[in-house]
């Protein structure tokens, strides 16, 4: 094999693997995603609007993020939280821009699912704590959802 | 967006959040929000209709007022299409509130030319399809649920495409058509509860950083918005104060400016 055609065949290896990896991760959060969205389904039917958009990313087992969330006054929110690991425990809670525990107390953990119900005494930014807190994997994908009417 | 780019995009955000030990399954009362960044790295910005929805149930609003027919300009520059649409879908949003299907349906066409403008037209087609139909159904549930998809559906397609800076401003051009119709409706029949909506100040620095990062889009309408944001920042962000009704009139007169320049040439 000449040395153009060595080159073409790494090249082209690396961009099969490339594209791989692609595949697998993006898959991961993908699975997350449509089981944070498993979890609002019964929701709709209480009339929440599901939004399109989402967060997601990896976690460690123990590990907790936060990301933050303009809510307003007068509406009534549900977020989901979802992982393809079925064998993870995680959960979600939500807290108003005083550190204060703003949700209402009908949230729920089941395993790969989570939910927080939080109906804000006030219009402004809120914040969203995802918790991985066990995880039989070394990261583990999430993906949030939420709802709101 | 692609689901890896969308990814990536999010552990950038995740990256960005804190990473906390774990104190058992005890749910704390309190955190300490110092320790959280500041930065918003990245949102979901709300809909039009999330703050609508809210502004609806204190008390009823004439949104028939506010359906706006006008199909704008023809814009050859990708930056101003993108402001533009975002405003055309928020302004389907409205259309909604007032069951107007009419005006629906010619949005629906509307915002399919626009995302063709934009060169993201074959992903919007099925939405677009879907919108004239739920509207002729008058579905209003389902033109809401379309409109959402339509704009996280453009978002994702041009993020697909790295025009991660247009998808901004399809955001930011649905939440200045928001906030001029919030503060239009406010600023008529003035409440406490109705202008404390417009507490949102850590959106208007998400927006304001955004801008900040696109000097190459160099149009005197983007350089009008960065300026009135300046303005608008202090008049929202009140802490626990009230916004007073002459700060929600002039937020109006601002925003009611932005959205002229933005359907406009100038």
């Amino acid at each position: 094999m000449n040395a153009s055609a060595k080159i073409l065949l790494r090249g082209s290896s690396l961009l099969v693997l490339i594209v791989a990896l692609q595949s697998t991760v993006a898959a991961s959060v993908d699975d997350a995603q449509s089981f944070a969205l498993q979890a609002a389904e019964p929701y709709v039917k209480e009339g929440f609007q599901v939004r399109e958009d989402y967060w997601g990313g990896d976690l460690g087992s123990g590990e907790k993020k936060a990301v933050r969330q303009q809510l307003f006054k007068g509406n009534e929110y549900w977020f989901w939280l979802g992982t393809e690991v079925e064998r993870a425990k995680i959960s979600v809670h939500i807290y108003d821009s005083d550190g204060k525990l703003a949700e209402e107390p009908d949230g729920w953990e089941k395993g790969h699912f989570a939910a927080a119900h939080v109906i804000p005494k006030t219009t402004g930014s809120y914040f969203v704590i995802v918790n991985v807190e066990e995880s039989p994997e070394e990261r583990t994908h999430w993906a949030l959802v939420y709802g709101f009417r | 967006m692609t689901p890896f780019t969308k990814y990536l995009k999010l552990s950038t955000i995740a990256a960005a959040g804190l990473t906390l030990c774990v104190h058992g399954a005890e749910v704390p009362q309190r955190i300490d929000i110092k320790q959280l960044s500041k930065t918003v790295e990245d949102v979901v910005v709300p809909l039009p209709n999330e703050i609508f929805g809210a502004l609806n149930k204190l008390g009823t609003v004439n949104w028939k007022e506010h359906v706006r027919n006008d199909k704008g300009t023809n814009f050859t520059e990708r930056p101003r299409i993108a402001l533009l649409l975002g405003t055309v879908i928020a302004d389907g949003f409205i259309a909604v509130q007032a069951e107007d299907a009419p005006t629906v349906k010619e949005i629906g066409q509307r915002v399919l030319a626009l995302a063709k403008g934009i060169g993201v037209g074959n992903s919007i087609t099925p939405h677009a399809k879907a919108i004239i139909e739920a509207a002729d159904k008058r579905n209003w549930d389902s033109v809401r649920q379309e409109l959402d998809r339509t704009q996280n559906s453009v978002q994702q397609a041009m993020n697909e495409v790295h025009d991660e800076k247009l998808s901004q401003l399809v955001s930011l051009g649905g939440w200045l058509r928001g906030t001029e119709v919030l503060t239009s409706v406010v600023s008529k029949h003035f409440s406490a509860d109705g202008a404390e909506l417009l507490h949102q100040p850590d959106l208007l620095s998400y927006f304001q950083t955004r801008l900040q990062a696109m000097p190459e889009f160099n149009l005197p309408i983007l350089r009008e918005i960065g300026d009135a944001l300046v303005q608008v920042k202090p008049l929202i962000d009140v802490g626990n104060a009230r916004i007073p009704p002459k700060s929600v009139k002039k937020i109006n007169d601002i925003t009611t400016r932005l959205g002229s320049g933005i359907v406009t040439r100038d």
